[in-house]
């Protein structure tokens, strides 16, 4: 009788398994595939709410409100501040030295910057598609209070940028 | 010689260029993925907001819709019509038109969004064409009651027509300069 001759055995990897998971990995991943014209950087000083708008966003002058700062088109422009009231609770609020009023003086520079920067594309380019509407982004913490909103808008408004979009998650797909 | 039969060998599948491919194709995927999806809500300035021109019948008088927000609730102006159909002006400690629960309301979900667009929807039976809504928050709320009162106002998700459409209430947001 013959004896089965001794010898290393190699099995090959079974790698289908592997395959099975990637492919559905693959799938999945082509689905939530996108290119949006805006991102968001999410952090615990900057989340921003829910709501049931569907409407997509579209390029403009971005600016982003956080609890901590003022960042204007990927540029970080000033840091808020801390505020008591009468009854000890603190609340955010933009410094008194970068106000004039209800004007935030440097936003205010930077906005009008972007305003004939726009402006000036515009009549280089003479479309209507690149022309000068005014719009802007605003990206802001959900915990902000109105007072620090109306203090930016006002300023982007004294701008010349008059449209507001506000940046939100939308819980509708 | 007897011939050897060439048999026909099975070769195992070699799935390895594939998984070369697919775990190129995986990272940069992961990078593009979107796992949230962006929306914007638009609004304008009072002063610099575009004029709404609305045909109204001569004997109605023009709605000027506005919705207070303070830390007891929504406060609703300027529909007498439907808010005060016997013509009695509200007392000044009335207090909020849509109160919420338990005042001061604590979190932004404490307000009771349902029942303003429940109102708002009688408002809108009486006006269809007025699209425009101005909010007066207060210096103190969070904006995320803003965005929440913004969705209230802008359509009534729970009505739909035929086509599956929400009810569009008063789409037209404009944010006025605040109640203090």
């Amino acid at each position: 009788m013959k004896k089965p001759r001794r010898g290393t055995v190699s099995e090959e990897l079974n790698i289908t398994s592997m395959m099975d998971m990637f492919t559905i990995i693959l799938v999945f991943l082509l689905k939530s595939y996108s290119t949006e014209d805006i991102s968001v950087a999410a952090s615990a000083e900057m989340q921003l709410p829910l709501s049931t708008s569907a409407v997509k966003p579209k390029l403009a002058v971005n600016v982003v409100v956080s609890k901590v700062g003022v960042i204007v088109d990927g540029v970080p422009l000033m840091a808020l501040t801390k505020k008591a009231d009468e009854s000890g609770r603190e609340w955010i609020a933009v410094p008194d030295e970068e106000k004039k009023g209800q004007m935030i003086t440097r936003l205010y520079d930077r906005l009008l910057e972007k305003a004939e920067q726009a402006k000036r594309i515009a009549e280089a380019t003479a479309s209507e598609e690149h022309a000068f509407k005014g719009e802007i982004l605003m990206q802001c913490d959900k915990e902000l209070p109105f007072s620090v909103i109306r203090e930016v808008m006002y300023t982007a408004g004294q701008a010349q940028f008059s449209n507001f979009r506000f940046v939100v998650y939308s819980t509708t797909s | 010689m007897a011939g050897k039969r060439a048999e026909a060998k099975e070769e195992p599948l070699n799935l390895l260029p594939v998984m070369n491919l697919v775990s190129i194709l995986i990272p940069f995927l992961l990078m593009a993925a979107q796992f949230v999806t962006l929306a914007v809500i638009d609004s304008t300035l009072p002063a610099i907001g575009p004029p709404q021109e609305v045909e109204t019948p001569p004997d109605k008088p023009p709605l000027m819709l506005s919705v207070a927000v303070t830390n007891e609730g929504f406060t609703v102006m300027g529909a007498d019509a439907v808010l005060n159909p016997q013509g009695a002006p509200p007392s000044a400690d009335a207090g909020p038109t849509v109160p919420c629960a338990e005042r001061p309301c604590a979190t932004p979900q404490s307000y009771d969004y349902k029942a303003l667009t429940d109102l708002l929807n009688q408002i809108k039976d009486q006006y269809p064409d007025d699209e425009t809504v101005i909010l007066v928050p207060e210096s103190r709320i969070p904006y995320e009651v803003l965005i929440l009162l913004m969705d209230a106002t802008r359509e009534d998700v729970n009505k739909k027509d035929d086509k599956g459409k929400s009810r569009l209430l008063f789409p037209n947001v404009v944010i006025a300069g605040g109640a203090g």
